[in-house]
């Protein structure tokens, strides 16, 4: 009863998701949750790493930067159509992440972020310095759209481009809720909540953990990809430390350990610093005071929230 | 006498209908906040103050129209993401069709990267990425010229004050930073001279003496200095501290005010500036001296030497409306700003290319110039080499 409820909220999130667009008169709003639904695919992603395996890793906003030079790169020196170099994107940060994550992942807890915060840095530090290939800063400029010059639809438009991240965003929501759903997933849960006893039980950990992190990256690397082609524009700036903790809000605030949680953090860590800019140069400060407090009084997130009503009003009735 | 009161009332209502004045929102998208407010927050306070000359001169002629001009700027924080988004808010939510300021160049690349399929005009001012106008974008102009445009110039007079050996310590991950020195080296080198040691230093970092102590150990004729004016000024100062007695040159474009935040006077005295003829009030041409004036009066403040840019985009933009005639028709405004000459208004020496502003890129010139400080200001020593029409026929063999 209660799985089928959420189906039907799920379905009817959707529903409204479809419908935004049109209810939407200010194109900049759109232009905002496009941005918003791409942070849903990296959101994803760092929930399976953080929310589900326990394992905070700070370079979710790299892993993206992989997957945007590398869809971009690929396209300007290979001449590969748009559709395949977004499809191949994932896969070039997934290696990366395999040669990472297999030394960072030996270590566990506050090492492993700091680990992977290294790892961001020298990514940044790559992208900004191998001028030759990434352009550094002045970044890589006139990436195209996907669908060519005879494309069916105008992806200029930023609705058009709406649906397409729509349409991947849910269907990477519906993958990681496959995942966390599956053996594997309820492996991952076990080892955040006990990484001795999954190994005592005959559980080789380091595997499920590695899958975890590829993966994640793998949801970074395709988010990376996907922003690259969207703006047409991309440098190592957007792809900073910064960034990487924005994607450890969206799951914090939107829910660690759910699949709603990273879809609604991603909105919030999108258009909550939009919304705060009629605080001007005060904006960053009140923004920072408003994730602390979200941090401290709601560890489990809006969405745990969310659940917590719900059940309160089911016992009512 | 009722009746007498309420005629009046109507007449001057009517009157008031009839000289209705018409409103056009320009907005700004810069740096407000962050590393790159040294640039951005005069070049937006520079808008302001060219609006409100504009407006209180009578606004901008279009036919039987009046416009006066209202100024709407966000922060873009010299972020690519901050930047796209502020530009698409001031285009979709606000309206506005012409949008100024840029003074960093990454959050200005991703703007061009799709202004040009945008109803608007984009006037790009500090930003110095050289790519900014080598991409054909027809609704684009930029008032500063590209960092190697300036950087040969450099190399020359430094090679010409007899330096052979010169160190560099730059913000060089930073393109139009490398840009300006690898023309800087090309000049030097043509004259027998050599760049000894390129030192990097980060935009946030703010102890440069383990770079210096290795430039002191390779004994350079002269040091070069380029980065945004906090971490330049702490270079400066560090220098003498450590003693290293060698003249310094730099390309930070920075003021006075913001120079002695970090170093005394006396640490600054001798550094040269190698940059584009910008505003020093000692030099100033009659429009300088107004303009620094002014903008001191409204601002409390000084304004900084690369500020007039976006200044002169205001003024430019106003003489492009009224050659265009119109303010809803962006095509034709951008075309304008391509065909007009110099306004009188502007503060910087531009060099017209056919008499006309901006060249077929886009980019506007100005003449370089070798700045010294002196005593507590920058003083204008002498012009640098500038061949504004060479470097516009090279940049339109460019395709970046």
């Amino acid at each position: 009863m209660a799985r089928n409820r959420t189906f039907i909220l799920y379905w009817l999130a959707l529903v409204g998701f479809v419908l935004l667009p049109q209810l939407i008169s200010v194109k900049y709003y759109i232009h905002l949750c496009v941005l918003a639904l791409i942070w849903v695919i990296a959101a994803q992603g760092q929930n399976l790493i953080q929310g589900y395996t326990g394992y905070v890793s700070i370079v979710q906003a790299g892993f993206m930067g992989i997957g945007a030079y590398s869809t971009a790169l690929m396209g300007m020196h290979f001449d590969l159509p748009v559709w395949l170099t977004i499809i191949l994107a994932p896969f070039v940060t997934a290696f990366f992440a395999l040669l990472t994550g297999y030394p960072s992942l030996r270590v566990k807890g506050h090492y492993f972020a700091i680990v992977t915060l290294a790892f961001n840095m020298v990514i940044f530090i790559v992208l900004m310095n191998f001028h030759d290939l990434t352009q550094g800063e002045a970044g890589i400029t006139g990436i195209p759209k996907p669908g060519g010059k005879d494309a069916l639809f105008n992806w200029r438009d930023r609705e058009t481009y709406y649906y397409f991240v729509l349409i991947i965003a849910a269907l990477m929501t519906g993958l990681a809720a496959l995942i966390v759903r599956s053996r594997i997933g309820q492996i991952l849960v076990a080892i955040r909540q006990n990484e001795d006893l999954v190994g005592a039980v005959g559980i080789a950990a380091w595997k499920y953990k590695l899958f975890a992190f590829v993966t994640s990256a793998m949801f970074a690397g395709l988010a990376g990809a996907i922003y690259a082609h969207y703006q047409s524009f991309i440098n190592p700036e957007i792809f900073g430390i910064a960034q990487s903790l924005d994607a450890i809000l969206a799951v914090i605030i939107g829910g660690s350990g759910t699949i709603a949680g990273p879809i609604i953090g991603a909105f919030f860590v999108v258009f909550l610093p939009e919304y705060l800019r009629f605080a001007d140069s005060f904006r960053l400060i009140l923004y920072g005071l408003v994730l602390v407090l979200a941090t401290i009084f709601m560890p489990r997130g809006i969405a745990g929230i969310a659940r917590d009503l719900m059940e309160k009003r089911r016992g009512r009735t | 006498m009722r009746l007498t009161a309420l005629t009046a009332a109507m007449v001057m209502t009517a009157g008031a209908a009839w000289a209705e004045e018409k409103t056009l929102d320009i907005g700004v998208s810069d740096a407000l906040t962050g590393g790159g407010a040294v640039y951005g927050l005069p070049q937006t306070n520079a808008v302001k103050l060219a609006a409100k000359e504009i407006n209180a001169s009578g606004g901008i002629k279009v036919g039987e129209d009046t416009y006066m001009l209202n100024v709407i700027a966000y922060d873009d924080k010299a972020n690519p993401t901050e930047a796209s988004n502020a530009v698409r808010k001031l285009i979709d939510r606000d309206g506005v069709k012409y949008i100024l300021g840029f003074c960093c160049s990454g959050a200005t690349g991703a703007v061009a990267s799709f202004i040009e399929y945008e109803d608007a005009v984009m006037l790009v001012g500090n930003a110095a990425e050289r790519s900014i106008t080598t991409r054909e974008i027809p609704n684009l102009t930029r008032t500063r010229p590209p960092a190697d445009y300036t950087g040969a110039a450099a190399g020359t007079f430094v090679a010409e004050k007899g330096h052979k050996r010169v160190a560099v310590l730059g913000a060089l991950d930073v393109g139009f930073y490398a840009s300006y020195v690898d023309a800087f080296e090309k000049e030097l080198e043509k004259a027998g001279g050599e760049i000894v040691s390129r030192e990097a230093f980060g935009l946030k970092d703010r102890d440069m003496s383990p770079q210096l102590t290795k430039i002191r150990g390779q004994e350079p004729d002269a040091i070069l200095v380029v980065g945004y004016v906090e971490p330049a000024a702490f270079i400066y100062r560090q220098a003498v501290e450590l003693g290293i007695d060698v003249p310094r040159y730099g390309f930070t474009s920075g003021s006075e005010d913001q120079f002695t935040r970090v170093a005394t006077s006396e640490q600054m005295e001798g550094v040269w500036d190698l940059r584009p003829t910008e505003l020093t009030l000692l030099s100033a041409s009659e429009n300088g001296k107004a303009y620094h004036a002014n903008y001191t009066e409204e601002f409390g403040i000084a304004p900084s030497p690369s500020s007039p840019y976006s200044y002169d985009q205001t003024y430019a933009l106003k003489d492009a409306i009224e050659a265009a005639g119109t303010v809803e028709d962006t095509e034709a405004v951008a075309e304008a700003l391509r065909e007009i000459a110099v306004p009188d208004e502007v503060v910087m020496q531009y060099l017209p290319v056919d008499d006309k502003m901006f060249d077929e890129n886009g980019q506007a010139y100005t003449s370089n110039g070798a700045f010294q400080w002196q005593g507590g200001n920058w003083v204008f020593v002498q012009d640098l080499p500038s061949d504004a029409a060479a470097y516009s026929a090279f940049l339109s063999t460019l395709d970046d």
